[in-house]
Formats: structure tokens, C-alpha cells, sequence
């Protein structure tokens, strides 16, 4: 039973048109004309308990509009969500007390307050029993190595500080799923390596699912296993990251170094892109290739000194992905 | 629904409030200045008249009906509407219904701290002043007192309801710092917390004697001081809970097409 599933759904904004100075101002007031904004565009999945998955797209891409769906604090224009079984929305109560939500750029926490008095404040407001409470309290403080800070008011930490206490907060009612909305945004390295750990960890040891939006593709190598691509409100891929690659169409470069030049060399399951003599670069043909499949094309009877495997840099992949289409105004 | 987090909630407003309490002394200054102003502007208007009393009213009366109406009843409700107005243009409102509770209860929670707070720092720190610098008159009668506090009690919920609704406005005006001011003009000529109704021209204290800004601090005021007699009280206690119902059914389905807007449009 999937945990949530989003089913065809989609999200369409309706903007009044603003015309520009005073008098557009109090037209637009009376005005019926919209613009439509497709922020999320026919997507469908279903994550099973115990996932992590990174949902991934640029800016604008819809993510945080397909977080709010499934906290139940937006509605789908259509298509349907559903998150433990039921539409979040319409069981927004329900829903919000299994859940924990941290926005990176919003706060949950109280500004004036020692960090302490947001988390008891939650408390109350989870109905969370004492003991369990203190538990996770303790648990929670010592892993995020929160200790220092937490009798100190939130307007005094440091973003870094900030985060961990949101992540802390939105996880001391053991929400059976935990949804991030850009939760390593404008952290330091150190900051994001420590968040990145915890969240790992949480959803290795304590099983708690987790969905989390980003467009930092490190974030989705060391805490999610897999990855939702979006971009224009559109599904790109849904997979595990070392599929992506080949959904993107990118192929595994291979370098053959020789002792001596052994003239030019064509194969069928590698193309040949540089030759500089002794050293020739390949593009494997597919992903199935392996490179035993090469070398025993190109058989014995060569000078083969080294062999070379390159695994495309999915960054690189990515950006090119998103440059081509930019240029070709559509997905390859 | 966790009821013990909303007395959490107001725990909470006050805590929040202790973290700037230097602020205190200003404004337990400015309701002194405030006060000390209108004592010596009531002082002149008695002086001017030969007999003791204005319309039945003597001067300590009116400086007792000056402190109720004003820094007592009519305390400082911008906070909430400016929680509500920056919330509500943030889009921080969200973030309320990511949590298992109901906004307009937690609003009530925080605006009951934030009460209390005012109430030990200002309020009653002011009263004390006043009552042993200038004087200050005990209710008109026993009944008068008890039905004062009944009135504050009404007094307290009208000025919450009115500048929820007034704040939730927002999301359809995004300008809750010039309503702010408009309502705070009217609030302060029709509520009668600087001139009491009965010195206004017969239609207008007609008017707004059934508005419900008068049980802000009108009526409170004018029944601890015996301007009312009890037949008129119970009237006046009976029309201000109709409008206690009525605008609390107005913040309600405010609040739900606010909701509505918020989940729809996003905002
Ligand atoms: N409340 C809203 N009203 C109108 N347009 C919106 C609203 N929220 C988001 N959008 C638009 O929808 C698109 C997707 O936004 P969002 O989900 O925030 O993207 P992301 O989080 O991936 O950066 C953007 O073009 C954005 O401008
Ligand atoms: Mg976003």
C-alpha cells in the first residue's frame, strides 16, 4: 500500500491580469481577465512507507506547489492526492497531526523564544505523551548537536542553527512521513552535510518516510535512494538516481590507452569520439554495454595498456539536459 | 482537537512579550501622557460650567469614565491586527494549517496573552497611578460592579471579533496598515472612547449606541459609572451578545472563505 500517491494531478494558478500605474490598479480590481499558471502539469506516483525520495526540479518548477498538495494546505485543480489513505485537504486536522512539514523559507519556530519553548509549545499542540516527549527531545538534540542553543531565543541562531531546530521540531510528534521544502537552502557546507546525515539516518533507523524537494542534486545522492525529476510542472523521471543517465540519453565514456598507436578503430558498441593516437575515447553505445562486451569486439592482438571507465558527472547531465532544452524549447 | 495547547498558546503570547518588557516603560508613559491629557482637558470643560456635574456626570466620574474607556477597554489591539495583516502577506498563515489546530482559536489564545500582559503592565499600573495621583470614583452600585465586569467581559470578545475580521480582510484588500488607521478613526468616535455617546447629537449617539463599537468602551464605561440604570443595562447586555453572535458568525465564515482562498489560489 502506497503511502501517498498522486495521481494525474494537476495545479493551475489563476492570476488576475495587473495592468501597469494607478488607473490599471483599479481596473484590475474590476477586471475578469486571468493569466493561468500550470505549476504542476498532469504528475503521477506513489512512494511506499519507509522511502526517501527527492523530488528535484530547477526553480518554478512546481516543487513547492506539489508539497503544499500533499500536506493538504493546496488543493489540486485536478487529479487526486492522497497521503496515508486520505485526501489531505479535506482532513487537513487528521492529516497535519501524522505529518511534519519543514519549509526552509518559512519558520515554525517562535522568534522571540528560547528553541526549547517552540518544541514544548508542539508538545500541546501534538498532544505528545510526556515521557516520549523527553525522549525524542534528548534523542533529537544530541544527534542534531543542538545542546548549545536551545535555551537561546531563535532570533539569535544562525540559519544553519535555525534549520536543524525546524527539522527537530517537525519531527519530535514521530510524523509517519516528513515532507522538506528546500531544507538545505542557503545553508554553509557544514550546515548541509550535518542535515543531510540526520535526515539519512532518520529514515534508515527510525523508518520514516521522506519527501524532500531541492535543486541541489548532492541532497538527493546522500539521503534519497530515489528521485522525482520535474520540470515546467512536467515529470521528467522517476527512478533511482543511477537510472537517471540513461533516461536522460547521456552514455558512459571509455578511454583505451595503447603502448603503441594502433590506428584508427571502429566498434559496434562503442563510438569512437577523440582519437589522439595511443589514447582513444569512446561513448558506449548503450547501458547494457559492459566493457567486457568492448574488449572482446575489439579483440587481442593490441598493445592495451589501460582501460578507463567514466561515469557521467549526473550534474553535468542534468545541466545539459535543461541547456538543450532551453535551446530547443522541448524535451529531447 | 488539543484543547491544552491553546493556554499553551497564550503561555506563549506572554513569554514572547516578556522578551521586550523594557518596552513596558513607554507604554505605561504614553498612557500616562494620554491619560494626564484628557484629565486636563475634562478639568477645563468642568470649569467652564457653573454647576458640579455635565449632564448629570461630575468631573472625577468623567476622569473614571476616561480610564475605563480609554487605556482599560480600548487597549492596544494592533498587535493582533498586525500579526494577522503580516501573516496573512507573508503567506506565513500557511504554516498555521500545517499544525492540528484552528487559527481563529489560537488568534483568541495569543490575543488572551497578550491581554494579560497589558493588563499587569500598563492597565492596571496606570489605574494605580491615576487613582492616588488625581482619583478615581468606585462603581455607581454593587450591581453596577458586577455588571461592569460582565460588559469588559463582552468588551474584550467585540474588540477581538472586530479586529479579526478586520485583519483576515487582508486577504482581499492587502492593506491592513491604512485600514488600520481608518478603523482605528472610527473605532475612536464611534466605540466612545474619547467623548462619551450622551454628549453627541441625539441621531448620532442613536447611531452609534447600536453599533457594536459602543460595548468596546461605551457601555462598559457609562454602567460602572451609573449612567445606565439596570432595565437599560440588561437591554444593553442582551443587544451586545446579538452582536457578539452575529460577528463571531461573520469571523467564522471569514475565516472559512479565507481558508478557501488560501487552499485554491495559494494565497
Ligand atoms: N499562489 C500562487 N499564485 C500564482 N502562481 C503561483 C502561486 N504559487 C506558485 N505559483 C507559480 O507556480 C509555479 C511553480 O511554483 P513553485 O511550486 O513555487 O515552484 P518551485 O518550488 O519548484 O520553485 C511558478 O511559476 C510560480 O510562480
Ligand atoms: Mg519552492
Amino acid at each position: 500500500m502506497a503511502i501517498i500517491s498522486a495521481s494525474s494531478v494537476e495545479k493551475v494558478f489563476r492570476q488576475p491580469k495587473r495592468q501597469a500605474g494607478f488607473g490599471g490598479a483599479i481596473r484590475s480590481l474590476f477586471s475578469r481577465e486571468f493569466t493561468e499558471i500550470r505549476a504542476v502539469d498532469g504528475i503521477s506516483f506513489a512512494i511506499e512507507p519507509g522511502e526517501a525520495v527527492g523530488y528535484l526540479g530547477p526553480n518554478g518548477a512546481g516543487k513547492s506547489t506539489m508539497i503544499k498538495m500533499m500536506t493538504g494546505i493546496l488543493v489540486p485543480s485536478s487529479g487526486t492526492v492522497e497521503v496515508l489513505g486520505r485526501e489531505p485537504h479535506s482532513h487537513r486536522i487528521t492529516n497535519a497531526a501524522e505529518i511534519g512539514v519543514v519549509f526552509g523559507q518559512r519558520s515554525q519556530l517562535w522568534w522571540d523564544l528560547p528553541v526549547r519553548d517552540s518544541f514544548e509549545l508542539n508538545r500541546h499542540i501534538y498532544d505528545i505523551p510526556a515521557p516520549r516527549f523527553a525522549d525524542n527531545l534528548a534523542r533529537l538534540t544530541a544527534m542534531l548537536d543542538m545542546a548549545f542553543y536551545i535555551d537561546r531565543p531563535v532570533r539569535q541562531l544562525s540559519l544553519g542553527q535555525r534549520m536543524r531546530a525546524e527539522i527537530a521540531m517537525a519531527l519530535l510528534h514521530d510524523p509517519k512521513i516528513l515532507f522538506l521544502d528546500e531544507p538545505t537552502i542557503g545553508l554553509d557546507v557544514v550546515a548541509k552535510d550535518t542535515v543531510r546525515k540526520f535526515l539519512a539516518e532518520v529514515n534508515r533507523e527510525r523508518g520514516t518516510t521522506i519527501i524532500l524537494t531541492t535543486h541541489d542534486l548532492v541532497d538527493i545522492e546522500e539521503i534519497c535512494p530515489r528521485l522525482i525529476m520535474v520540470d515546467d510542472g512536467k515529470l521528467l523521471f522517476d527512478g533511482e538516481l543511477k537510472h537517471l543517465r540513461t533516461a536522460l540519453g547521456s552514455r558512459r565514456r571509455l578511454k583505451l590507452e595503447f603502448g603503441t598507436d594502433p590506428g584508427p578503430i571502429t566498434l559496434k558498441t562503442a563510438a569512437l569520439v577523440t582519437d589522439e593516437g595511443a589514447a582513444k575515447h569512446f561513448l558506449l553505445e548503450s547501458e547494457q554495454t559492459s566493457i567486457l562486451d568492448v574488449l572482446t569486439e575489439l579483440g587481442s592482438g593490441h598493445d592495451l595498456k589501460d582501460v578507463k571507465l567514466e561515469e557521467p558527472d549526473i550534474e553535468e547531465v542534468i545541466r545539459t539536459f535543461y541547456r538543450n532544452k532551453a535551446q530547443t524549447g522541448a524535451a529531447p | 482537537m488539543k484543547l491544552a495547547a491553546y493556554p499553551a498558546f497564550t503561555a506563549t503570547a506572554f513569554q514572547s512579550r516578556l522578551a521586550y518588557r523594557n518596552q513596558v516603560w513607554s507604554g505605561v508613559f504614553g498612557e500616562l501622557v494620554f491619560m494626564f491629557a484628557r484629565i486636563a482637558i475634562w478639568t477645563s470643560v468642568f470649569s467652564t460650567v457653573a454647576s458640579s456635574s455635565v449632564d448629570g456626570v461630575t468631573l472625577p466620574q468623567m476622569i473614571t469614565y476616561a480610564l475605563l474607556a480609554g487605556p482599560v477597554l480600548y487597549w492596544d489591539y494592533s498587535r493582533l491586527l498586525r500579526d494577522i495583516g503580516t501573516a496573512v502577506k507573508s503567506g506565513d498563515i500557511a504554516v498555521y494549517l500545517l499544525k492540528p489546530l484552528l487559527y481563529p482559536a489560537y488568534m483568541l489564545a495569543s490575543h488572551i496573552g497578550n491581554f494579560l500582559f497589558d493588563l499587569l503592565t500598563v492597565t492596571v499600573p496606570v489605574a494605580i497611578i491615576i487613582a492616588f495621583t488625581v482619583g478615581l470614583v468606585p462603581p455607581a452600585s454593587l450591581f453596577h460592579g458586577f455588571a461592569f465586569l460582565a460588559f469588559w467581559f463582552l468588551s474584550f470578545a467585540m474588540l477581538f471579533l472586530l479586529t479579526a475580521i478586520l485583519g483576515l480582510a487582508a486577504f482581499w484588500l492587502m492593506t491592513a496598515d491604512s485600514l488600520d488607521w481608518f478603523f482605528n478613526s472610527i473605532m475612536t468616535l464611534l466605540a466612545g472612547g474619547i467623548v462619551p455617546l450622551w454628549f453627541f447629537p441625539g441621531w448620532l449617539a442613536a447611531i452609534a449606541g447600536n453599533l457594536p463599537f459602543a460595548w468596546v468602551s461605551y457601555y462598559p464605561a457609562a454602567i460602572y459609572i451609573g449612567q445606565l440604570d439596570p432595565a437599560q443595562v440588561l437591554t444593553a447586555f442582551v443587544v451586545g451578545l446579538l452582536w457578539f453572535a452575529v460577528l463571531l458568525g461573520f469571523l467564522l465564515w471569514i475565516w472559512a472563505r479565507a481558508r478557501h482562498r488560501l487552499i485554491v489560489q495559494g494565497g
